[in-house]
This record gives C-alpha cells, sequence and structure tokens, in this order.
C-alpha cells in the first residue's frame, strides 16, 4: 500500500494552487504596508524595504473610515443575527411540515428567489423607502439584506432540520416540555453547527454587498466599507496606498468568519445548498 | 401528527420575502415598461415596449456585443473554475498532512467581497505599478508594462482572471465534498476489474458526482450573470464597452444615467435568458424534478 506516498504531480498541483490562492492577498497586505513612494516604483519590491502604517493612518484620519467600519459591522452582525433567527424557525417549519403541496409551492418560491438579479430590486426598494421616509437608515437596509438572505438560510436550515429525528421533540414532549421549550432545549443545541453555519454565511453576504447599500444610504455617516471604498475611486484615479489599506479592511472580517467557520460553512454549503 | 403552532414559525420569513423581494421584483417588471427617469419623475407613464427596444437599438452600445462579452463572461468564467475547481478537489481528495489548514488556504477567497477583489486584481493589472506587468517584465514576455485594462484586446482576460480566480473555491469545496462520497468499493471494484486511473475517473469518479457538477454548473451560472461587482470595480464595462456585460449594463443605466425603466428592461432581458437556459440546461441534463 502507498497510503503515505503523496504523487509528485499531485504535490505540484497543490503549491500552484496555493501560490495563486495566496499571491493576490500577499500582494495588496504588501502594498498596504509599504508607504507611497515604495508603491510607485518600478520594478517592484516583492519583499518590502520599509515597514510603515502610514496609508492605514492616512485612511483612518483623512476619512471616517473608523466610522464605516463600525456602520459595516453592527449592521453585518445584527442582520446576520436577524436572518438567523428568521430562517431557523422558517427552516424548522418546513422540515416538519406535512402537507405536501404548500411545502412543495414554498420551497419552490424559495429556490426562485435565487434567479431574481438584485438589481431589479433596487429602484423599487429604494421608492418604496423614501416615501414611508426610512431612505438612508441602516436599519431598513439592514432588514433589506435579511430578506435577501433569508431563502437561501431557509432551505439551509431546513436540511439541517431534516436530519433531526421527529422523535427528539416527541421524547421532550413526553417529559412536558412545550413546542418553543423543545425547540430552545432539545433541537437547537442538536443544530448549533448549522446555525455557526448561517450565521457566518449571513454575515459573508451581508458585509460583502455594494449596490443595495449604494443605492439605499445617502449620507456620508451612514456609508458601509464597499460604500466607502466605491467612493475613494475619482476621476482622478485611485491613490493606492489608502485604497490599499481599505481592501484590507474590507477582506479582514470575512476572512475570520470563513477561517473560524469553515467547518461549518463548508458543511452547510454542500448539505444544505445544493442538494435542497 | 403536527403542531398548527409550526407553520407560524414560517410567517416572519414569508413577510419578509413579500415585501422586500417580491413585490419589488413585481414592481420592477412593471418599471421596465414605464418611462421611468430620476430626472423625470413627475412623467412616469407606460410607453411598452421603448425601453427594451432602446436598449437593443442603442447606438453607442452595441446590445449584440453585450450579449456576446456576457457570453464570454460566463462560459469562461464557467468552464475554467468548474475545471480548476475539478483538479484541485481532485487533488485533495487523499488526506495529507495539513490539509485542513491548506483547505483554508484555497477556499477562504469564496468569502472574500466581489467589489474588493476587483480592485485588488485592478492593482494588479496596474498598467504602470502592477504585479502582473513586473512579472512578464522580469521573465522577458514583455518588454515594457501594458495598460491591460485600457486594452481593447486584454481587458476582457484581465477581468475573467480574477472571476475564475474568485469562483473556483466554490467548485472546489462543493467537488471535493462530493469527490469523498465516492464508495471506496467502487475504485476497489474498479481496479479489480484492471481499470486505470483515466478510466476510473471517467466511469467511476464523474458518474458519481455527476448530480453535483449539475446542479453546481446551475447554480454558478445564475450566480455569474448576476455578478457585476469584479467588472464594475475593474473597468465598469470599458475600454469602449469591451468588457460590458448585461449586468454592467444595468449598473450603469441606473447609477450613471438614472434611466431606471431601462436598467430594469435589462433586469427583465436577464432573467428572461436565465429562465430559458435553466429549462433547457435541466432538459438536457435529464434531470428529475427537484427531490424536497
Amino acid at each position: 500500500m502507498r497510503k503515505h506516498h503523496i504523487h509528485p504531480v499531485r504535490v505540484i498541483l497543490l503549491i500552484l494552487f496555493f501560490v495563486s490562492a495566496i499571491m493576490p492577498l500577499y500582494w495588496i497586505l504588501l502594498t498596504s504596508f509599504k508607504g507611497p513612494k515604495e508603491i510607485y516604483t518600478f520594478p517592484l519590491q516583492y519583499v518590502p524595504r520599509t515597514f510603515t502604517l502610514e496609508s492605514y493612518r492616512k485612511l483612518f484620519s483623512f476619512t471616517s473610515f473608523g466610522r464605516y467600519f463600525i456602520n459595516s459591522l453592527v449592521l453585518a452582525f445584527s442582520a446576520s443575527l436577524g436572518a438567523m433567527v428568521v430562517s431557523v424557525a422558517a427552516g424548522f417549519s418546513l422540515s416538519r411540515y406535512n402537507r405536501k403541496r404548500e411545502k412543495h409551492g414554498i420551497l419552490l418560491a424559495l429556490y426562485f428567489t435565487q434567479t431574481i438579479p438584485t438589481f431589479i430590486l433596487m429602484v423599487p426598494l429604494f421608492t418604496f423607502f423614501s416615501k414611508i421616509g426610512l431612505v438612508d437608515r441602516l436599519w431598513s437596509l439592514g432588514t433589506v439584506y435579511i430578506a435577501t438572505v433569508v431563502a437561501f438560510s431557509t432551505i439551509m436550515s431546513k436540511s439541517f432540520f431534516d436530519r433531526i429525528p421527529v422523535s427528539l421533540e416527541e421524547a421532550a414532549k413526553i417529559d412536558g416540555c412545550s413546542l418553543g421549550q423543545s425547540l430552545i432545549r432539545v433541537i437547537l443545541p442538536v443544530t448549533l453547527p448549522g446555525m455557526a453555519a448561517l450565521f457566518s454565511f449571513a454575515f459573508i453576504n451581508i458585509w460583502n454587498e455594494l449596490f443595495l447599500a449604494v443605492m439605499l444610504l445617502l449620507s456620508n455617516e451612514n456609508m458601509t466599507v464597499p460604500v466607502a471604498l466605491n467612493s475613494f475611486i475619482s476621476k482622478a484615479g485611485i491613490s493606492w496606498d489608502v485604497m490599499s489599506a481599505g481592501i484590507v479592511m474590507a477582506l479582514l472580517p470575512t476572512m475570520v468568519v470563513f477561517g473560524v467557520g469553515q467547518k461549518y460553512i463548508v458543511a452547510g454549503l454542500t448539505e444544505g445548498g445544493v442538494k435542497g | 401528527m403536527e403542531d398548527k403552532t409550526y407553520r407560524w414559525f414560517l410567517v416572519p420569513a414569508l413577510i419578509l420575502l413579500v415585501l422586500c423581494i417580491y413585490v419589488p421584483v413585481l414592481r420592477g417588471l412593471v418599471m421596465a415598461f414605464q418611462n421611468y427617469n430620476m430626472f423625470d419623475l413627475t412623467n412616469i407613464h407606460f410607453i411598452g415596449l421603448e425601453n427594451f427596444s432602446a436598449v437593443i437599438r442603442d447606438v453607442h452600445i452595441s446590445f449584440g456585443q453585450i450579449l456576446a462579452n456576457t457570453l464570454v463572461w460566463v462560459t469562461a468564467s464557467l468552464l475554467f473554475q468548474f475545471v480548476l475547481g475539478f483538479i484541485l478537489a481532485l487533488a485533495m481528495k487523499e488526506p495529507f498532512r495539513g490539509r485542513g489548514i491548506y483547505s483554508g488556504f484555497v477556499f477562504y477567497a469564496w468569502a472574500l467581497s466581489g467589489f474588493a477583489i476587483g480592485l485588488t486584481w485592478a492593482w494588479l493589472f496596474n498598467g504602470q505599478f502592477g504585479l502582473i506587468n513586473d512579472l512578464l517584465v522580469r521573465i522577458g514576455l514583455l518588454e515594457s508594462p501594458i495598460g491591460f485594462l485600457s486594452s481593447k484586446s486584454l481587458a476582457m482576460i484581465a477581468v475573467l482572471i480574477p472571476n475564475i480566480w474568485y469562483g473556483v473555491p466554490f467548485f472546489g469545496i462543493m467537488l471535493l465534498a462530493a469527490l469523498q462520497s465516492v464508495p471506496a468499493e467502487l475504485y476497489e471494484a474498479a481496479t479489480i476489474d484492471g481499470a486505470g486511473r483515466v478510466r476510473q475517473l471517467f466511469s467511476v469518479t464523474i458518474p458519481y458526482v455527476r448530480p453535483t457538477i449539475i446542479s453546481t454548473v446551475l447554480l454558478r451560472t445564475m450566480w455569474i450573470i448576476n455578478f457585476p461587482d469584479i467588472i464594475y470595480a475593474m473597468t465598469s464595462g470599458g475600454p469602449v464597452n469591451r468588457t460590458n456585460i448585461l449586468a454592467t449594463q444595468m449598473i450603469n443605466k441606473i447609477f450613471k444615467e438614472y434611466d431606471y425603466g431601462q436598467g430594469a428592461a435589462i433586469g427583465v432581458i436577464i432573467m428572461v435568458l436565465l429562465f430559458v437556459y435553466a429549462i433547457f440546461y435541466l432538459r438536457v441534463t435529464g434531470r428529475q424534478e427537484e427531490e424536497f
């Protein structure tokens, strides 16, 4: 048996994939620590001669990036939490639903939302929110975000609950638990990995969203990180020192979430997303 | 036996979907048939198919070119994302030391912001100080740096590469999971029957993971066609429309021309194309109705 022998072709492939996956990230990190002088010299420095936080200092002092970062963080965190609660409830309900045709219809409606381009929603949402005076509010954008992820999250959460036997609830019922109690005390602990997947999935999608935010947020103080990056692109071009620092700040949080939740995200995507 | 309370748990999700997705979509569909311009908001009225004909007969921006670009964008992205993702999954299938950490490094791109990725690659492809120019000059393929993003012939390749880079992890994750579910006995039996590695790939592995391939490709197509972020960040459709796809054209109509009617018309065109594609695709791949 050659169980521990790795074929050289495989090793080369694994290295190639690794290098190309890392390279863009390495480069943008490197750029953000270089300082403007070294950024704009050719030929380029692959290992920085100087290490400076100048670009980050500029980013946070010349723009209100701290504020945008907090906006994004609060928005993504609370909307993901909201999306998780709503889709856990809906997924549980669908999983235990016994009217076949209704269940089918609802699932179809959920799948259908996946084909809708978000851009077609933007203008109607904007006019709707301006009519009721709720445009340019982070929480109204947050509500929209919950709606944009809730379909996929519900499909995912349904598939998690499908794998939990109904007998578990019945046992809880016999022990005198109400429905709510059995959901919280018995079912949820078993589905914690699934909840982690739902949360990370929502967080990643919401943190990264650009166009709805551009449409629905108007004032400078409400900008999210992607909107801020978008505003850094001027007619005169991009100043890459500040921009690279901004990009790093935009990439970091979802990388952390992916790093922590990878196991759950992968399980959620493969079990929930596609197989339905 | 069923508790009726269960059904109430669906209500919040359904309310959100109806209010924030379905109603706006219907409104958007109506908008596609209206004169609806930010600068002319007092004059909103039905104009039949005029938005569609304005988009299709645009003299400055050839609709044929946009369609062709969209086709190239979707097919090339999908093909390379899939093939590279499959190779990555095959390479990762057998366990090796540090595979968990390794997968974090090759899959993390899935979680990143498409817009920020586009900006990152705009910097990598920068015409003066970009890494890619520098590398090509160093190995002697180029004499001096060139402006990839302003070149009519190279811009499409320059936006495709980041999109492929961005999408490989999704296929990698999906296909790796599918590959790991292939029972080892199948390979043992194939080996006994004298099937070589390549033969095993085509007669055991691929047939077994076929359902995953079919559904991931369909999902991904829908996703890629609706994904303007990278192009928007890198070229916003230019130079001279060489990278302009339906989705970026829609963004331009909404954010640059403020012509919401025409923007919505492009949205409708995208939805119709996707719908036709999905039906055709499911026919061809012969997939039975989704099992719930």
